[in-house]
C-alpha cells in the first residue's frame, strides 16, 4: 500500500462492492417479478414479488403483520432466555462437578444430535395446545448448544489465569465468578449465537404445526385456504424476524467482547 | 475388554433414566395417561415391529430423507467450491446465499404445501432445498480458507487450474465441509419430522402424529423414541465415517 | 518510590526432599521431581535452570501452592506452603492477563482484594504501571499490546500487591530476542530497587548467569538439583555481558547444562 493519495478505483471499492452484492438480488427480485407475470407458472404457484409485497403492506397496516411477529418472538425470546439461564447453569455444573459431569454427560451427548422436534406431540399432550408447549419446546431444543458451548468454554479456561488470581488473592467462588465465567464468556456466547436461530426454528415449526397466532400459524392458514400470497408473504415477514435476530445478536457480541482479538460470525439453521 | 466397559459405563445415567420413568408410571406416582410406562412403550414397539407397520414407515421417511439430503450434499458442495474458485459464480450468488442464510428453512414447508402436497415430493425438495444451504456455506468457507501457500506451491510445481482443486483445494476444504454435512444432517431429521408431521401420509411423522390424534400414547411414544434413536445413531455413524475418512486423508 | 507495604517480611524459601508425579490423562506417570531439596535465601535472585522436562516449572508451581505437595515439604519463612497466596506473586511465560479486563483493571485486580481504599488501590496501580512504563496505556486491552507490554503489565499486576517472593516462569520466553533484552535490564533495575526474593525458571544458560545471584542447575526428567553455581558479578549492565569473566562463567554452566539437555532430547516425548 502506498502513502499516496487512493486512486479513483480504490476510493470506489466499497461501493462497487455494495453494488455488486446488490446486484445479483436485485437481478433475482427482478426474474422473481417477470417470472411471476409471465404466464408461466399460474398465479397460484408463484405471485408476482409485487403482490407479494403488496400483501405484506396490507398485513402491516391491518396490525396482522405487527400480531403474528410479537407472537413469534416473544415465544423465541422466552424459550431462548429460559434455554440460556439453565444450559449456562447446568453447563458450569456440568463442567466443574464431577458427578454432575457424569450424570448429564451421556444425557447431553444423546440429546444433542436427536431430532426433538419429534418430541412435539409428547409435548402437547403433557402442556396443552397454547403458548405452554411450544415454549417447552424451543427450551427443549435451543439448550443443547448453550450447554455444550458452556462446557467447553469452561473447561477451556487456562490454568496460569486461575492461578495468577488465586496467587493474588483470589478465594474459592471468587475464582468462578471473576475469571472462569469472564474467560468463557465468547465460547458461551457463540452457543447462545447458535441457539437463537435454533429457538427461531422451532417456535416456527410449533405455529406451523398447532396452528393459532404467530407467523407460523398465519402460514399454515393460508396454505390451508390455498392463499399462496399469504404464505409468501409469510416467508418474508419470517426473514425479516430472522434478520432482525441474528444481526441483533451480533451487535450484543460486539459489545459484550470489545476486548475480543478476534470477530466470529455464526450459522443459522 | 475394559475399553468397551468403560464405554458403556458411560451411558449408565440413560439407564437410571429409563428406570426412574418405568418407576414413576409403574407407582403411579406420574398418570398413565401422560406418561406410559417404559415397558408398555416398548412391548408398542415390538407390536409395531411385527406387523409390519414401522419398517414401511421408515422406509418411507429414510428414503425421503436420503434423496433430499444426497442432492443437497451433491449440489451444495459442488456450488460452494465453485463460489470459492470462480469469481464470476461467487458475484452472482454470494449476495443469494446471505440474503436466504436468515430465514428459518422451516418456512420453506408451507410451500411445499401448496406446491407439491402430500407424498414423496414434497419432503425431498423441502429437505434439498434446506439442506443445501449449510453445505453451501461451508463449502464455500472450506475452500476459501485453504492457505494461499498450498495453492501457489501447487502451481508452482505445474499443476493445472483443475488438478489444483482436486488435488488441494478440496482434501483441504473437506474437514468443513463435513462439519456443514453433519449440519445438515440434523437439519435434514427436523425438515422430515416437521414435514410428515403435517403433510404426509406415511413416515414416521405421520405415525407419530397419527397415534397421538388416536389417543394410543404407548405407540407415539415407541415411535417418537425409534426418531430419536435413529437421529441419534445417524450422527454417530456420521462421525465415524468422518473419522475414517479424515484419518485415510492424513 | 513506591511504599512496601509489608517491611522486611522474612522471605526465605526451604524446600526439603521434594518429590512429585504427573498423572497424564492416559498413559503412566512420571516422575517429575525426585528429592529435591534446596534453600533459597531472603532477597536473593535464583535461577532454576535445566533443559526441557526437567521440572523446573512443577517445582515452581510447587513453591506457588499450585499444585498439591505429596512428598516432602517447602517452607517459607518458616511457614509450610499449602496454598497460592499474595505473598508469592507469579508471572507466567504467556502473561496470563486477563483479556477481558483493561490494563489498569487488570493491575487493580490483586489490590482489590487488600485492605487499601479505593484511592490508595487506585494510586499504587498507576505507579506500578509507571514503573513498568507502560504509562498511557492504562485503558488499553491486553489485545491491543505488543507481547512486551503484556509481559510489563502482568508484572505490574504481580508487583503491586507487593508479594515478598516473586516466581517467575520463563517469563521472557515468548518475546523476541530484543524485547528479551530489554526486559531483562528492566527487571533488573526493578528488582534493585525493590529487593524480594525472585526464583526465576529459564532454559536459556545466558539469562541464569546475566540476572541470578546463584543458579540451581537440575538434571533432566526425573528433576534433580545437579550443581548450584554462584553467579555474582561487581556490576551488572550491558557491559557485562561482553566480560570475560561473564563469558567464562556462561561456558562452565553450559558445559554443565549441556549433558543433561543431550539426555533430555533423547528422551521420548510424553
Amino acid at each position: 500500500m502506498n502513502a499516496a493519495a487512493p486512486s479513483r478505483f480504490e476510493r470506489l471499492r466499497p461501493v462497487l462492492s455494495l453494488a455488486m452484492n446488490g446486484a445479483s438480488i436485485v437481478a433475482l427480485l427482478i426474474g422473481w417479478e417477470l417470472l411471476g407475470r409471465s404466464g408461466a407458472f399460474s398465479r397460484f404457484l408463484l405471485p408476482p414479488l409485487s403482490l407479494v409485497l403488496g400483501r405484506v403492506a396490507d398485513d402491516v397496516m391491518s396490525g396482522l403483520f405487527l400480531t403474528d411477529v410479537v407472537q413469534t418472538l416473544y415465544r423465541t425470546l422466552i424459550g431462548f432466555s429460559i434455554s440460556a439461564v439453565l444450559g449456562i447453569v447446568i453447563g458450569v455444573l456440568i463442567a466443574r462437578i464431577r458427578f454432575v459431569n457424569w450424570l448429564f454427560d451421556p444425557i447431553v451427548s444423546v440429546g444433542f444430535p436427536t431430532p426433538k422436534i419429534a418430541f412435539l406431540p409428547v409435548f402437547m399432550l403433557w402442556f396443552g395446545v397454547y403458548n405452554l408447549s411450544k415454549i417447552a419446546l424451543i427450551a427443549f431444543n435451543a439448550i443443547f448448544p448453550v450447554i455444550i458451548a458452556t462446557i467447553a468454554g469452561t473447561q477451556a479456561v487456562e490454568k496460569e489465569l486461575v492461578w495468577s488470581a488465586r496467587s493474588l488473592g483470589a478465594r474459592g467462588r471468587e475464582v468462578l465468578w471473576e475469571v472462569v465465567l469472564p474467560a468463557a464468556l465468547p465460547q458461551i456466547i457463540t452457543g447462545l449465537q447458535v441457539a437463537l436461530p435454533i429457538a427461531l426454528v422451532i417456535a416456527l415449526v410449533t405455529e406451523l404445526l398447532m396452528g393459532g397466532t404467530g407467523i407460523g400459524g398465519t402460514m399454515i392458514r393460508a396454505a390451508r385456504f390455498a392463499d399462496s400470497l399469504g404464505v409468501f408473504a409469510g416467508i418474508v415477514e419470517i426473514a425479516v424476524v430472522g434478520w432482525i435476530l441474528i444481526k441483533g445478536m451480533e451487535l450484543m457480541r460486539r459489545r459484550l467482547l470489545v476486548w475480543h482479538a478476534e470477530v466470529e460470525s455464526v450459522s443459522t439453521v | 475388554m475394559t475399553g468397551a466397559l468403560t464405554a458403556l459405563y458411560r451411558y449408565v445415567p440413560l439407564l437410571l433414566l429409563a428406570a426412574l420413568w418405568e418407576g414413576l408410571t409403574r407407582f403411579g406416582i406420574v398418570s398413565d395417561l401422560v406418561l406410559p410406562p417404559l415397558s408398555g412403550v416398548i412391548a408398542s414397539w415390538f407390536t409395531l415391529f411385527e406387523d409390519g407397520g414401522i419398517l414401511y414407515h421408515t422406509g418411507a421417511s429414510l428414503l425421503r430423507g436420503v434423496s433430499g439430503l444426497g442432492l443437497a450434499i451433491a449440489v451444495g458442495t459442488t456450488l460452494g467450491v465453485l463460489m470459492a474458485w470462480i469469481v464470476p459464480i461467487r458475484v452472482v450468488f454470494r449476495p443469494i446465499v446471505q440474503m436466504f442464510y436468515p430465514i428459518p428453512k422451516s418456512a420453506l414447508i408451507p410451500i411445499m404445501m401448496i406446491w407439491l402436497g402430500f407424498g414423496d415430493a414434497s419432503k425431498i425438495v423441502l429437505i434439498f432445498l434446506g439442506c443445501m444451504l449449510p453445505v453451501t456455506v461451508s463449502a464455500f468457507n472450506g475452500a476459501r480458507g485453504v492457505d494461499r501457500v498450498l495453492i501457489w506451491s501447487a502451481r508452482s510445481l505445474g499443476a493445472t487450474r483443475g488438478e489444483v482443486l482436486r488435488e488441494v483445494i478440496a482434501p483441504a476444504a473437506l474437514p468443513e465441509i463435513l462439519s456443514g454435512i453433519r449440519t445438515a444432517l440434523a437439519l435434514s431429521f427436523l425438515l422430515l419430522v416437521s414435514s410428515e408431521l403435517l403433510i404426509s401420509r406415511e413416515g414416521l411423522g405421520y405415525l407419530i402424529g397419527n397415534f397421538g390424534d388416536a389417543g394410543i400414547y404407548t405407540s407415539m411414544f415407541a415411535v417418537v423414541l425409534t426418531v430419536s434413536a435413529l437421529g441419534f445413531a445417524a450422527d454417530r455413524l456420521y462421525l465415524l465415517f468422518v473419522r475414517r475418512v479424515l484419518a485415510w486423508r492424513e | 518510590m513506591v511504599e512496601r507495604l509489608k517491611q522486611d517480611a522474612a522471605a526465605s524459601i526451604r524446600i526439603e526432599s521434594i518429590s512429585h508425579e504427573y498423572r497424564p490423562a492416559r498413559g503412566r506417570p512420571v516422575q517429575a521431581l525426585d528429592e529435591v531439596s534446596l534453600e533459597i535465601r531472603d532477597r536473593e535472585f535464583l535461577a532454576l535452570l535445566g533443559p526441557s522436562g526437567c521440572g523446573k516449572s512443577t517445582l515452581l508451581y510447587l513453591i506457588g501452592g499450585f499444585l498439591p505437595i505429596t512428598h516432602g515439604r517447602i517452607e517459607i519463612g518458616g511457614r509450610a506452603v499449602t496454598e497460592p497466596g499474595p505473598d508469592r506473586g507469579i508471572v507466567f511465560q504467556h502473561f496470563a492477563l486477563f483479556p477481558w479486563k483493561t490494563v489498569l483493571q487488570n493491575v487493580l485486580y490483586g489490590l482489590q482484594k487488600l485492605r487499601l481504599t479505593r484511592e490508595e488501590q487506585l494510586k499504587r496501580a498507576r505507579d506500578y504501571i509507571n514503573l513498568v512504563k507502560l504509562t498511557g496505556f492504562e485503558n488499553s486491552y491486553p489485545s491491543q499490546l505488543s507481547g512486551g507490554m503484556k509481559q510489563r503489565a502482568a508484572l505490574a499486576r504481580t508487583l503491586a500487591v507487593d508479594p515478598t517472593i516473586l516466581l517467575m516462569d520463563e517469563p521472557f520466553g515468548a518475546l523476541d530476542a530484543q524485547t528479551r533484552s530489554l526486559m531483562q535490564e528492566e527487571l533488573l533495575s526493578i528488582w534493585q530497587r525493590q529487593r524480594k526474593t525472585v526464583v526465576f525458571v529459564t532454559h536459556d544458560v545466558q539469562e541464569a548467569v546475566y540476572l541470578a545471584d546463584r543458579i540451581a542447575i537440575m538434571s533432566a526428567r526425573p528433576g534433580r538439583i545437579k550443581e548450584i553455581v554462584d553467579s555474582r558479578f561487581e556490576q551488572r549492565g550491558p557491559a557485562l555481558l561482553k566480560s570475560p569473566a561473564f563469558m567464562e562463567k556462561v561456558d562452565y554452566v553450559w558445559n554443565v547444562v549441556r549433558q543433561e539437555a543431550i539426555i533430555a532430547q533423547a528422551e521420548v516425548p510424553m
